[in-house]
């Protein structure tokens, strides 16, 4: 396929395989590449402000949780399910066990993990609490004690 | 007293067995050493030059007298028989070994302290004047506001992952004992025009080698809208904070590099969107609970005919260490663990469990923590003071330097950190030693003088009378002086002196600079108030003559 450079893919919740294209990709060429049904992989350091009016064109978004460190992706997650109520899946890519349940309530509707904690318990750290404080994206069926 | 519910201990526990899966998984060498790191700090754990570190969160600064028997049973247990008090009101402990953290941890869970968030890149514990709720003229107690924030962003999933540490202060009083203008965030209780309370937030604030005050970015948030303003000014952190330089991760740096300005408009366009948004509202219900559990355990009395005990060393104590209280009858009794010798905050297990006796007998139960790593005992009644003072005698706890030179704030420094750049208690120890004259240090009255081992700046050497920040040169311990920093009336960042100055001489220097303040000083003036009438210069002259 030559429409799109540098093609990489996931297999999306439905099991079907979805093409991603780089955030740049997508800002120069959206128009086109909507028509593709493609998926978008955004990076830490990614303006999300510049794709909030382009959502109903895209059919994924892959936000990309390598740097253990790096909470950015946290807020990208926020402002696509809550504030601009992305329909299409949010999926956290590279993502590490002990973050799941930050990447689960800020708003992320399914996960890769990083090939290393392939083999661990995912249910103990996407939920190994009864109560949240806090109002969030998803409060991932926890009481909210507030 | 305020104390948290069966849910919230539930919540500690989750968080313990979370923790020890972490920890284990670290031992067995499933997790790596940087997400470890990372991990840890949010629970308050360090590895320090000799052992591990781990901190136990006061929150704003309110332990219960079982609280306190509950840390000396840790110190004891699991530590050399000691612990810490901190300049942010927390308690820490030196020597702990990694694998007994969790039991350690589990063990408070059963009173309610934790060390959730009490390091890290996330919202830290939330500091507060420890005299709110105590005195005349405050605007509001801010106590219950500070449980709701600390809350709100306990594990919040969107704020846990921050560029660098982000310290919050509330003040409800006039006079400002929480440096709130030096935090990451400070929160100033006001009333506006029509009387409605609200906060005055000021961000970006900081110390450190680049220290700063925080600009006010918003005169009037009112209180009902605080949560979705916090978490605007965490978003545009979140998001445009500097990752890329370790020197530059703290908010000070992008409100700076923004501007003011720019920096809280931008907070601004964000929190219209979620201003309104009824989730993000604080709680008014559980506000009025709160402020229910935390009233004063204590009601006026007439002590009408009562005449005090005279005795001189009990007079010079009660000078220093004993103000009035806003209830009728009562006092607000500050205790100095400061001996000569022993480092700033330092307390045994034996004096905690002494202390959590007496304030049992003499204070409700109830023990403050300062800034300043003295202890508070907030409800003690007029009449029994002197029986206070003669058993703090007896335990030899009733050092009268508080508000003295004396009274001295040093971080742990080199003898146990491994990021500090010089010693800390042994150049307190040494300044003690030169002032150790109690009618002398009356005279000289109430100077601060605050000593940080590194540009961390733990011990808030800025915001002292005299303030020494240690660092190296060329393999030697030299100290840099800064003199006249404030936070009580306004905030003000203290000066260089001039070139930082050797281990050997930095007692003279300390002694050269309090003889110019007691040599220019007149009638009742502090020594900022000395310092801006003759500036600098006289100082400087004297000490490098």
């Amino acid at each position: 396929m030559v429409e799109i450079e540098n093609p990489t893919s996931l297999i999306n919740k439905d099991y079907e395989s979805i093409e991603l294209v780089t955030f740049a990709e997508w800002i120069e060429d959206f128009e086109r590449l909507a028509n593709l049904g493609v998926g978008l992989i955004l990076e830490p350091g990614d303006d999300v402000y510049l794709i909030q009016n382009q959502l109903d064109l895209i059919d994924l978004i892959a936000l990309d949780f390598s740097n253990f460190d790096d909470g950015r992706g946290y807020t990208q997650a926020y402002l696509l399910s809550k504030r601009w109520k992305y329909v299409g899946e949010i999926i956290g890519i590279n993502a590490h066990l002990d973050q799941l349940q930050f990447m689960i309530r800020s708003g992320v509707t399914s996960y890769q993990l990083l090939e290393s904690y392939k083999g661990s318990n995912e249910e103990d750290y996407s939920n190994g609490f009864s109560l949240c404080y806090q109002a969030a994206a998803n409060n991932n069926g926890l009481n909210l004690q507030y | 007293m305020y104390k948290y519910s069966e849910k919230d201990t539930q919540f500690l526990v989750e968080r313990v067995d979370q923790f020890e899966k972490q920890l284990n998984r670290y031992l067995s060498g499933e997790l790596d050493e940087d997400k470890f790191r990372s991990l840890r700090l949010r629970n308050g754990l360090y590895m320090e030059l000799h052992a591990h570190m781990l901190r136990i969160a006061i929150p704003y600064g309110i332990l219960s007298s079982n609280q306190l028997r509950a840390l000396a049973d840790v110190a004891d247990k699991y530590d050399r028989g000691f612990g810490h008090f901190t300049t942010r009101q927390n308690i820490q402990f030196n020597w702990i070994q990694l694998p007994e953290i969790a039991n350690l941890l589990r063990d408070l869970t059963d009173v309610g302290l934790h060390a959730i968030q009490t390091s890290g890149k996330a919202t830290r514990n939330i500091t507060a004047d420890p005299l709110s709720g105590l005195t005349e003229g405050e605007i509001e107690d801010a106590r219950p506001y500070c449980e709701l924030i600390r809350r709100w962003f306990n594990l919040h999933p969107e704020f846990s992952w921050l560029p660098g540490k982000f310290k919050i202060a509330i003040n409800g009083a006039k006079l400002d004992e929480t440096a709130l203008r030096i935090h990451d965030l400070g929160l100033r209780l006001v009333k506006n025009k029509k009387g409605e309370l609200g906060f005055s937030v000021y961000v970006g604030g900081g110390l450190g080698a680049a220290a700063m005050i925080g600009p006010e970015t918003a005169s009037f948030v009112p209180i009902e809208d605080i949560l979705s303003y916090l978490e605007s000014a965490m978003r545009i952190y979140n998001l445009k904070g500097r990752r890329d330089h370790q020197k530059k991760l703290r908010i000070k740096f992008l409100v700076r590099e923004l501007g003011a300005a720019e920096f809280s408009r931008l907070v601004d366009e964000d929190w219209q969107q979620t201003k309104n948004d009824p989730e993000l509202k604080l709680n008014l219900k559980e506000l009025q609970s709160l402020k229910e559990d935390f009233e004063l355990p204590i009601d006026p009395i007439n002590l009408k005919g009562f005449r005090d005990e005279v005795d001189f060393n009990y007079s010079i104590w009660k000078k220093n260490n004993v103000r009035s209280h806003k209830v009728s009858g009562y006092s607000i009794v500050t205790i100095s663990l400061t001996k000569l010798g022993s480092a700033p905050g330092d307390a045994t297990s034996e004096q905690m469990r002494i202390l959590a006796k007496l304030a049992d007998q003499y204070s409700s139960s109830e023990i403050r923590t300062t800034k300043r790593q003295t202890i508070v005992f907030p409800f003690v009644r007029k009449d029994e003071v002197f029986d206070l003072w003669k058993s703090l005698e007896e335990y030899d706890l009733s050092s009268p330097h508080q508000g003295t030179l004396a009274q001295i704030v040093a971080c742990p420094g080199r003898d146990y950190c491994d990021l500090a750049k010089a010693v800390s208690i042994p150049i307190a120890t040494r300044v003690q030693e030169r002032f150790n004259e109690m009618n002398k240090l009356l005279d000289i009255g109430d100077l601060n003088i605050n000593i940080s081992g590194c540009e961390n700046s733990c011990a808030h050497h800025h915001i002292a009378d005299i303030g020494l920040l240690g660092m190296q040169k060329n393999g030697e311990e030299y100290y840099q002086i800064t003199l006249a920093g404030e936070t009580l009336h306004e905030t003000n960042i203290g000066k260089k002196l001039g070139p930082s100055v050797s281990s050997e001489t930095v007692v003279d220097a300390v002694e050269n600079i309090v003889n110019v303040f007691i040599d220019n000083r007149k009638s009742e003036e502090k020594f900022t108030d000395v310092f801006k009438r003759i500036g600098i210069e006289p100082f400087k002259e004297k000490v490098y003559g």
